[in-house]
């Protein structure tokens, strides 16, 4: 069995008090407790703070551009769909610049574990308004306050048709692991979106005002998580933001229904030329 | 319209009417016919971007020697319509031959008054009034075409069959070969024997007929592309399409995304897993991969794209050729990084760079553009079988998992002396890694520090250093040691060769260089070539001359040279080039 130092590649330097410190060592715990092989593993970041979780986490890691994190690790899993693959991105990588990958990822439904660290503030380029901002944030790039709606990634995945739509707070890192866990489990696109404050850009989204407005959906034993449009209410009603696994279903997944289950990954075909095999296909052009 | 004592040896036949007429088709059909009866062809497609309504053509032309492009004029005319005559008149040839399903009278200018036209073919009534449906017009024309032009009957409904029999059963196939008869027939009453335009038929050798576009995605096939992922976009979709056939039996995968962006992410994502991957688009499509083309290039992932160029800027015009994204991948995208980008010129070159493009993305570990247009990349040209012999596929610097393990310290980005870093994949065992889209150190590992940065830089931008052994060289064609040096790249190989043969009947002796990798430049053979001539034409199809921009960045030049531009959005015809090349001299 594996332990948490298996995945600990080196000490973060994130800010001290930042939220992805929780993510951080959920995301080692959940991988503990699934004794998830490193070199079978790829973890693909965006830009944002988020980015850097590649330098700290051990496994194969891929830094990609700025809201492109998931058609990478969706390349990656489908020509090796034996990989575990990770996606990790902030609320600007997903729901913003990535947003048109978000959706149509989640439609795909690939089996990818997508965590979305929502801090709700663009912190890396110093605290700017973000799409998951409330109205009226005052911000350096919206002094007069934010006129726009603010965006709620896991009603747009169930919108979207996605099949495993759950919300964590970095608060708490052992419900969060135990999420990453059963998103990872899950045969399908998991959508993971973590609370977790900025603790130097964002005065207003603060651990305490978090563990105020939150409530835990996973200690509701009346709450069924197969249900849609409890999902959908649980989403929509009331200013309370749920927390824990708010939505599953199983549905094949993409690389299920184009390549069968359990069929050989396709990185690992013999590319010999195949003449008779081609010759026989160019008589078609004839 | 050419002839060797009385026998054609070149004829183009132009096919027109209204988008929806079934004027592809018809033409396809007639293309295939010639092919068989062994002419080399080169189709020509005048088509606009949307399904129905709106003019549009479609040129056949066959020739008893190798062609590459369209000729300068058209012989034989069958218009659906008198629009199509109106403007196209002006293309025809002394003496041709029109045939049109107008109801007008149409006033041709003076200057063609030689052209024989026959008006009210009527070619819908016919097929009304015996079919009772207009569709079989296509197969009437088809007949009266068959009847002027003395086809093989016999080799027209092998064809029929072939199209219709499988999709439609044998009645449809009946009643098509009955329409096409009756075409021949009611020609017979308006072409006088003397006026008719009988070509030879010969055997079909070992060729295929096929657009520039099916020859990229068949040699991305043979090559081992096993990933595949675009966004539909004019006129490169039809690559995507014969993959989307083809790569799922070969155990690959076609995947549609949501855009451009998400086209080459994705290919790259499959590629930094092991895959063959390539993506294909055009113009704004290219513009959206603008972005992570410079990631290949940093992370240094190998990569293929094929770009069919098409109308710009903006969404210009997106179903004509031109040849203006030559600027967007030899400087495009932020930052500098190794690049290569191919220039094929003809359906043959599509299959066989291709094919190398994958050996040229692993080996150097860099993006590899194909950069063709949409003249070749949709049109038919007939083609001797490619030869899969010369197919071989080269992994590079890619270890295998035995010899991954007996590595120390493996590190993705390895400084070494051709500046080409040992590559693992993610699932080996010993291989663990970083890629990196900021600035890394050799182990993939984000590092900002100047002399990192330095080294890195150089690392990168010295692996195409020694590359030159590899890259795919300018030909010179045309008259030795000719005085006037024309050079070229993609499209324009035709007509200047065209061009060439024409300016020889004038006493004007050139000869030709056709530019085959753009990027890194040839500089050597590129000079070698100026220096030893005494007038330089740059023939392009775009506005500024990027070519003959990108030359005069990479090249001293002893004189200026001289640009032979067109943007008309067509493709140049043999006589533009020798003319203008003419009047300077």
């Amino acid at each position: 069995m594996r332990k948490d130092k298996n995945y600990h590649l080196s000490d973060p330097t994130w800010c001290q008090g930042c939220g992805i410190y929780g993510i951080f060592s959920a995301l080692k715990k959940a991988a503990v407790a699934l004794n998830l092989d490193p070199e079978q593993s790829v973890v693909v970041t965006g830009i944002g703070c988020h980015g850097r979780l590649n330098n700290y986490f051990r496994s194969y890691g891929f830094h990609a551009l700025h809201g492109r994190a998931l058609p990478v690790a969706s390349g990656v899993k489908l020509s090796n769909p034996r990989l575990s693959v990770v996606g990790i991105s902030g609320d600007g990588d997903a729901y913003s610049i990535g947003l048109g990958h978000f959706i149509h990822s989640i439609r795909r439904n690939i089996n990818i574990t997508y965590i979305v660290v929502d801090n709700r503030i663009y912190a890396l380029t110093q605290g700017q308004t973000s799409p998951t901002s409330h109205t009226g944030f005052v911000s350096v790039s919206t002094p007069y306050g934010s006129k726009e709606l603010n965006l709620n990634g896991p009603r747009l995945a169930l919108a979207s048709g996605g099949t495993f739509v759950a919300r964590g707070f970095s608060g708490d890192p052992s419900q969060l692991a135990t999420l990453i866990e059963k998103g990872m489990k899950h045969e399908g696109f998991a959508l993971i979106e973590v609370l977790s404050p900025c603790v130097i850009h964002n005065k207003v989204n603060t651990y305490q005002w978090f563990r105020k407005n939150i409530y835990n959906l996973d200690e509701d034993s009346s709450y069924n998580p197969r249900n849609k449009m409890y999902a959908w209410e649980k989403l929509s009603r009331g200013k309370k933001i749920p927390v824990g696994l708010i939505y599953v279903e199983k549905r094949p997944s993409y690389e299920d229904l184009v390549f069968g289950r359990g069929a050989e990954p396709l990185v690992f075909n013999d590319l010999r030329v195949d003449v008779p095999r081609l010759e026989k296909i160019m008589e078609k052009f004839k | 319209m050419t002839k060797k004592g009385t026998m054609i040896t070149d004829i183009s036949v132009m096919i027109a009417g209204q988008a929806g007429d079934g004027v592809l088709f018809t033409g396809n059909v007639l293309a295939k016919i010639l092919k068989r009866q062994g002419w080399e062809i080169s189709t020509y497609r005048d088509f606009p971007s949307n399904i129905r309504g709106e003019p549009t053509n479609y040129t056949i032309r066959a020739s008893l020697e190798k062609i590459y492009g369209r000729g300068d004029e058209i012989d034989v005319f069958l218009a659906f319509d008198c629009e199509a005559i109106i403007k196209h008149a002006k293309s025809m040839a002394e003496g041709g031959i029109l045939l049109c399903d107008g109801e007008d009278l149409v006033q041709l200018p003076p200057s063609r008054r030689k052209v024989r036209i026959y008006h009210k073919f009527p070619l819908r009534k016919l097929a009304r009034d015996n079919f009772g449906k207009e569709i079989f017009k296509n197969m009437i024309a088809l007949g009266a075409l068959g009847y002027i032009l003395d086809l093989d009957f016999h080799v027209i409904e092998q064809i029929i069959s072939e199209a219709f029999l499988k999709r439609k059963g044998v009645e449809i196939v009946q009643k098509n070969i009955r329409a096409i008869h009756l075409g021949c027939e009611q020609a017979k009453e308006i072409v006088v024997p003397e006026e008719r335009r009988s070509l030879v038929r010969r055997k079909d050798s070992d060729r295929l007929f096929l657009s520039g576009d099916e020859a990229i995605a068949f040699g991305a096939l043979a090559a081992g592309c096993r990933f595949f992922a675009a966004y539909p976009i004019c006129p490169a979709t039809e690559i995507w399409q014969w993959l989307a056939v083809y790569l799922p039996q070969f155990n690959g995968l076609v995947v549609q995304t949501e855009d451009e962006l998400a086209a080459l992410n994705m290919a790259l994502g499959a590629s930094y897993a092991g895959a063959r991957a390539m993506t294909s688009t055009s113009g704004p499509g290219a513009s959206l991969m603008m972005e992570s083309f410079s990631l290949s290039g940093m992370a240094e992932i190998p990569i293929v794209v094929a770009h069919v160029q098409r109308v710009g800027p903006s969404t210009g015009i997106p179903t004509k050729t031109e040849q203006g994204d030559l600027n967007q991948w030899v400087y495009g995208s932020h930052g500098d990084f190794p690049r290569i980008v191919l220039s094929p010129g003809t359906v043959e070159e599509c299959f066989e760079f291709t094919t190398k493009a994958f050996n040229l993305a692993e080996k150097y570990q860099c993006p590899v553009i194909l950069l063709t247009e949409e003249d070749y990349g949709l049109n038919f040209r007939s083609v001797k079988k490619f030869d899969l012999s010369k197919v071989k596929i080269e992994r590079g610097k890619l270890l295998t998992q035995e010899e991954l393990i007996s590595v120390k310290n493996f590190k993705r980005y390895e400084l070494t002396s051709d500046g080409i870093s040992p590559r693992a994949l993610p699932g080996m065992k010993n291989g663990l890694h970083m890629v990196e889209s900021s600035e890394h150190d050799e182990k993939g590992y984000r590092d900002e520090e100047p002399e990192n940065r330095i080294r890195m830089m150089q690392k990168r931008m010295k692996k195409l250093k020694s590359a030159s052994k590899d890259m795919i060289p300018p030909k010179i064609w045309g008259e030795r040691n000719a005085e006037i040096g024309i050079i070229g790249f993609g499209s324009t190989f035709g007509p200047i060769q065209e061009a060439i043969t024409q300016l020889k009947e004038k006493g004007i002796r050139a000869r030709y260089l056709q530019m085959r990798t753009l990027w890194p430049f040839p500089s050597k053979k590129v000079e070698e070539f100026v220096t030893t001539c005494k007038e330089i034409f740059v023939v392009e199809n775009n506005f500024s001359g990027q070519l003959s921009s990108l030359i005069k960045s990479q090249v001293r030049l002893p004189f200026e040279v001289m640009n032979i531009l067109k943007y008309s959005s067509h493709a140049f015809r043999p006589h533009e080039i020798s003319t203008q090349i003419q009047k300077a001299l």
